[in-house]
């Protein structure tokens, strides 16, 4: 499977918040809330990733409430694409 | 259809098929029926120690299976073994449900197709067989639908969910036209429960549901129990009709 590494999807990360106008800090540690990543550019995200893997990426809504931080997102999107 | 009315009253069920009677809201309706001193016949995928239990305590007014409410032909043969354990079936309470906890985008299409199956398909199919069986025998019963807020309400996570709810809201109308006075046919739309399904929304959600509800609590499995009892037992002219039972949160 074509799969995308951290470094490429954040990458695509920094397009979805570069298309808003918005800059995708280097800290992992940063907090959606604060750069104002909202969950439907969650899902731009994860679309994003599925069109470069040609895998779709499906999940439950309780997986993206636990996600607050741009590490987060990243781990997520990592591990959604070894399911 | 214009037809000249039937006037003939519906009566109280006295033999009631529940789906998904074995835990949640099912199993409080299971319970309350029996203190209520109807037969009731309860299936669900797997039979819990609770159901056992009711089984247990009640052998001659209890009738439990374990039948997945999508396998037509269990379900036909669970219906008859009813039949000639608690007599001719007169009320159905179509409760069995899957819920859903995913953006419409991103659920799986087999997971559309399985919710759709289960909520919508499924209960249509229950119905059909039991109103063939009432018809038959010259029977008059109640049908209840356990639908939810959802299917007047929008609520994220819960597209696919949301639409077989307001499919069987739609359909409790038609059927109440259709089925011409002889069945009374009414849906039970309950709020969120704190319990179970409701894991479906976010504790986030849920606070902010609570804060705009009126009664300050959401609903309890007890509360809805006794509205889907007077839809079984009472002699109401309640027929096709959602009652929404949610402290008032959607209004």
């Amino acid at each position: 499977m074509n799969e995308l590494s951290r470094a490429q999807i954040r990458d695509l990360m920094a397009q979805v918040l570069k298309n808003q106008d918005k800059e995708l800090p280097g800290d992992d540690a940063a907090q959606l809330r604060e750069i104002g990543f909202r969950s439907l550019d969650f899902s731009e995200l994860a679309l994003r990733v599925e069109d470069e893997t040609g895998e779709e990426l499906n999940f439950d809504a309780p997986g993206l409430r636990r996600i607050a931080t741009v590490g987060d997102v990243l781990d997520f999107l990592v591990e959604l694409q070894h399911q | 259809m214009s037809e000249p009315a039937d006037t003939q009253l519906v009566p109280p069920s006295s033999v009631v098929l529940v789906s998904g009677g074995s835990r949640g809201l099912g199993l409080a309706i299971v319970t309350d029926l029996l203190d209520a001193g109807v037969r009731v016949a309860a299936f669900a995928r797997t039979i819990t120690p609770e159901l056992e239990k009711l089984a247990a305590e009640h052998p001659d007014r209890v009738h439990v299976g374990a039948v997945d409410v999508t396998d037509l032909r269990a379900a036909q043969s669970f219906i008859r073994e009813v039949e000639q354990h608690l007599g001719p079936i007169d009320g159905i309470v179509n409760n069995a449900a899957m819920g859903q906890d995913s953006l419409h985008a991103h659920t799986a299409t087999d997971d559309i197709a399985r919710i759709i199956e289960t909520n919508l398909t499924a209960p249509l199919q229950l119905t059909r067989l039991v109103i063939r069986r009432m018809l038959a025998k010259g029977l008059r019963g109640r049908i209840v639908n356990i639908t939810s807020i959802c299917g007047q309400r929008g609520f994220p996570g819960l597209v696919a969910y949301s639409a077989t709810k307001g499919g069987m809201d739609a359909a409790t109308r038609s059927l109440a036209r259709e089925l011409g006075g002889r069945m009374l046919v009414n849906s039970v739309a309950p709020g969120f429960f704190a319990s179970e399904m409701s894991a479906v929304l976010g504790p986030t959600q849920l606070d902010q549901i609570v804060r705009r509800t009126p009664t300050g609590h959401l609903t309890e499995p007890a509360e809805v129990t006794p509205v889907v009892r007077m839809l079984l037992r009472e002699h109401t002219n309640i027929n096709g009709q959602v009652i929404v039972v949610d402290g008032a949160a959607s209004v």
